[in-house]
């Protein structure tokens, strides 16, 4: 006979009560922290997973004032991607997206990390400060000012350009030629945001003991030779996932800036893929459908470059968001 | 050789604030020496300043002869272990230890010999490979000591090294370190804020207190002849007991110390000492350590609050007339009934008593003015 007898149906086991209490225990004591987490969780949810829900309307023939789903919805499939791929405008979007945003990363990505060097290993903590808040401070001009300030400095009768006429120079028109508008966005971007961009680099450096420092010292490491031992190996986990998150918005480029600076003189290197929707999903005759499969491809190689920088950081290093 | 001295070092601090007041110290080649004391005595000051680390304010250091004030930590010719090891975290073990080596231009062949030299040593050789934080705290420290010792330098510093480590593992490395001092042949200087640590590894202590030496000596100097009341309470586990609102009489010309209304004629060589001071009958604080109570006879008599049987020993907390006393008798000599509450008789050879002016701290016997810090702060704090 067989000894072993199952519990009756629809008894519980004595261990599943006890697994409901503790879930139900550990809830309760989260409860603070969750209700906390709530509102941003919400906004989160609201002003970035809700909109998800457009992109459907990059597989329809979509018109303004359709429903995204109804009945009469037309699903086209891959047609808008395929339009986009055709579009003689394809390869000079990506080629100016890519140069921006390349050339952006290449000069962007180490100057924080430079920057936040240099500021820590300054002997004056008062003079750190001080430098700290100058190079922070553009970061609080919106880009209409900014811009504004690149006309007067960099404009046809900019200071600039007042300087060298006065010295015998020729007038140069920075905003109407192709050649000047990457270096005018690139740098103007880069002075706005290396000192905010590398407020991070510092709060990880002053985490660093001062002991392994003292230790360098005493080991006979100069200046230049603490921070390559010392400084550099303490800030590389958040340089890895600064890395990674840099390289996952590569292509992110946002369209105001561009779209600010852009002129008739420029628009060869100045159209984006984001000037190119934000001008087909929102300007002349509006074809978001179209607009809206721009943005979702330029959103999914986004997704994918992040996707090889976080596994390529994971099985070199031991830093990665996942 | 490798000399150290400080002459008149003293550090003074941006905001005024002066940690260091006046050391003087000879530090003899291949000494061990420790600085003790509480926190914010300025015992890891003198180190630094020792190491480069702090600049001095006033006075002179000399390694091996040489002045060195000016001189670069890297050019002191010395070596420091850090309270939280200073290890470089994304360094293997061998790189650790390398380190300083390659700075030094070292050739390859030599560093590996004396980084697996000392590894070995150490007993290290196993985690070569290993980064810091695949280590114990243990042997971590093991990994900071050999870093200091590949450079064989003339000066060993050692900042609280054993402060982070449990009690097990603190017991276990100093032993190490004893051992490991036979083995390198070098002057130690040694901080630490406690006292069974210099008193187990010093062959000489420095004790300070505020920024001032408060005394010099070899562990049984500071132990039985304490200088004033703070390092007679300092130095001592369990702590001296400390007996308030003494006199100290003369009678038929012989000094007696009169204890609760109980009169100890003192001995012969106290009784030279106290003479040659010329030390005028006074109030005084007596002290008497745990281990030099007796239990079961003499006049002085206190109420047992707790009685701990620590097996080959029995520790005795007992009050008499609002003074705690601590003793601490060999169980093999305890014959009074010591349970709580039981009211016993206990004393002390007169010899063992530390008799403390009460106005200045000083011990009467074992104060010397002309060693002393000037301008020290009189100290008549005894419960530490």
């Amino acid at each position: 006979m067989d000894a072993v007898t199952s519990a009756p149906k629809g008894t519980l086991s004595p261990e599943k009560p006890k697994l409901e209490n503790k879930k139900l225990k550990a809830f309760k004591e989260n409860a603070p922290f969750l209700i906390m987490i709530f509102p941003a969780v919400l906004v989160v949810f609201l002003f970035n997973y809700m909109p998800i829900y457009g992109v459907l309307i990059a597989f329809q023939d979509f018109m303004p004032g359709d429903k995204i789903l109804s009945p009469d919805t037309i699903w086209v499939g891959f047609e808008n991607f395929q339009r986009f791929f055709s579009d003689p405008q394809f390869w000079p979007l990506m080629k100016n997206t890519f140069l921006i945003c390349i050339y952006g990363f290449i000069i962007g990505f180490p100057l924080p990390i430079l920057v936040s060097l240099m500021l820590n290993s300054l002997k004056g903590k008062k003079t750190a400060k001080f430098l700290q808040t100058i190079f922070t401070a553009p970061h609080f001009i919106s880009l209409v000012v900014l811009v504004g300030m690149l006309t007067l400095f960099f404009g046809r009768y900019g200071l600039v350009n007042n300087i060298v006429a006065h010295g015998g120079g020729e007038r140069y028109s920075y905003f109407l030629e192709t050649g000047a508008f990457r270096p005018l966005y690139i740098l103007s971007s880069n002075w706005q945001d290396f000192g905010w961009s590398a407020v991070i680099y510092i709060a990880a450096l002053s985490n660093v003991d001062p002991q392994q420092h003292e230790a360098a010292i005493l080991d006979g490491a100069t200046r230049f030779q603490r921070v390559i031992h010392v400084d550099l190996p303490a800030i590389m986990p958040m340089i890895s996932v600064m890395l990674i998150m840099s390289i996952g918005g590569l292509m992110g480029v946002g369209y105001e800036k561009a779209l600010l600076m852009q002129t008739d003189g420029n628009l060869a290197v100045s159209e984006l893929i984001s000037t190119y929707v934000y001008k087909r999903g929102l300007t002349g005759v509006p074809d978001q459908a179209y607009a809206t499969a721009i943005g979702l491809f330029n959103s999914i190689i986004n997704v994918v470059l992040l996707v090889i920088a976080n596994t390529t950081s994971k099985k070199f290093s031991e830093n990665s968001l996942w | 050789m490798s000399e150290v001295i400080l002459k008149g070092l003293k550090k003074v601090y941006d905001n005024k604030v002066t940690a260091v007041h006046d050391v003087n110290l000879d530090i003899a080649d291949k000494e061990f020496i420790v600085l003790v004391g509480p926190s914010g005595c300025g015992k890891s000051t003198t180190l630094r300043m020792v190491a480069g680390l702090e600049e001095i304010s006033d006075g002179e250091l000399y390694i091996d002869g040489r002045l060195v004030n000016d001189v670069a930590p890297k050019d002191r010719d010395i070596a420091m272990v850090f309270q939280n090891y200073a290890l470089y975290p994304h360094m293997t073990v061998y790189d650790n230890l390398a380190f300083a080596l390659k700075l030094r231009k070292t050739p390859k062949a030599e560093i590996d010999r004396k980084v697996r030299e000392v590894a070995e040593i150490l007993d290290i050789t196993q985690y070569l490979e290993r980064k810091p934080k695949a280590l114990s705290g243990g042997q971590r420290q093991r990994v900071a000591i050999g870093r200091a010792m590949v450079r064989d330098p003339k000066v060993f510093l050692m900042d609280e090294p054993l402060s982070n480590l449990d009690a097990k593992l603190r017991n276990q490395m100093r032993a190490e370190i004893i051992k490991l001092r036979s083995r390198i042949d070098t002057t130690f200087m040694y901080v630490t804020h406690d006292q069974t640590e210099a008193m187990t590894l010093g062959d000489r202590i420095v004790i300070m207190k505020d920024g001032y030496v408060n005394q010099i000596g070899t562990p049984q100097e500071v132990f039985n002849k304490p200088v004033n009341l703070f390092v007679a309470g300092f130095i001592g586990m369990p702590v001296m007991n400390f007996f308030d609102n003494c006199k100290l009489l003369k009678e038929n010309g012989k000094y007696i110390a009169e204890i609760r209304g109980v009169k100890f004629v003192l001995s012969e060589f106290q009784q030279k000492a106290l003479t040659q001071n010329q030390v005028e009958p006074c109030d005084i604080v007596a002290g008497i350590r745990p281990q030099h109570v007796t239990v079961g006879e003499g006049e002085l008599s206190a109420m047992i609050e707790v009685s701990e049987m620590m097996g080959s020993e029995y520790n005795i907390h007992a009050r008499c007339e609002g003074d705690e006393v601590v003793m601490l008798i060999p169980t093999i000599d305890l014959t009074a009934d010591v349970s709580m509450g039981k009211m016993v008789n206990f004393t002390t050879r007169p010899n063992l008593i530390q008799l403390f002016d009460k106005a200045s701290g000083n011990n009467l016997i074992w104060y010397d003015a002309d060693s002393a810090a000037k301008d020290a702060p009189v100290c008549k704090r005894y419960d530490f």
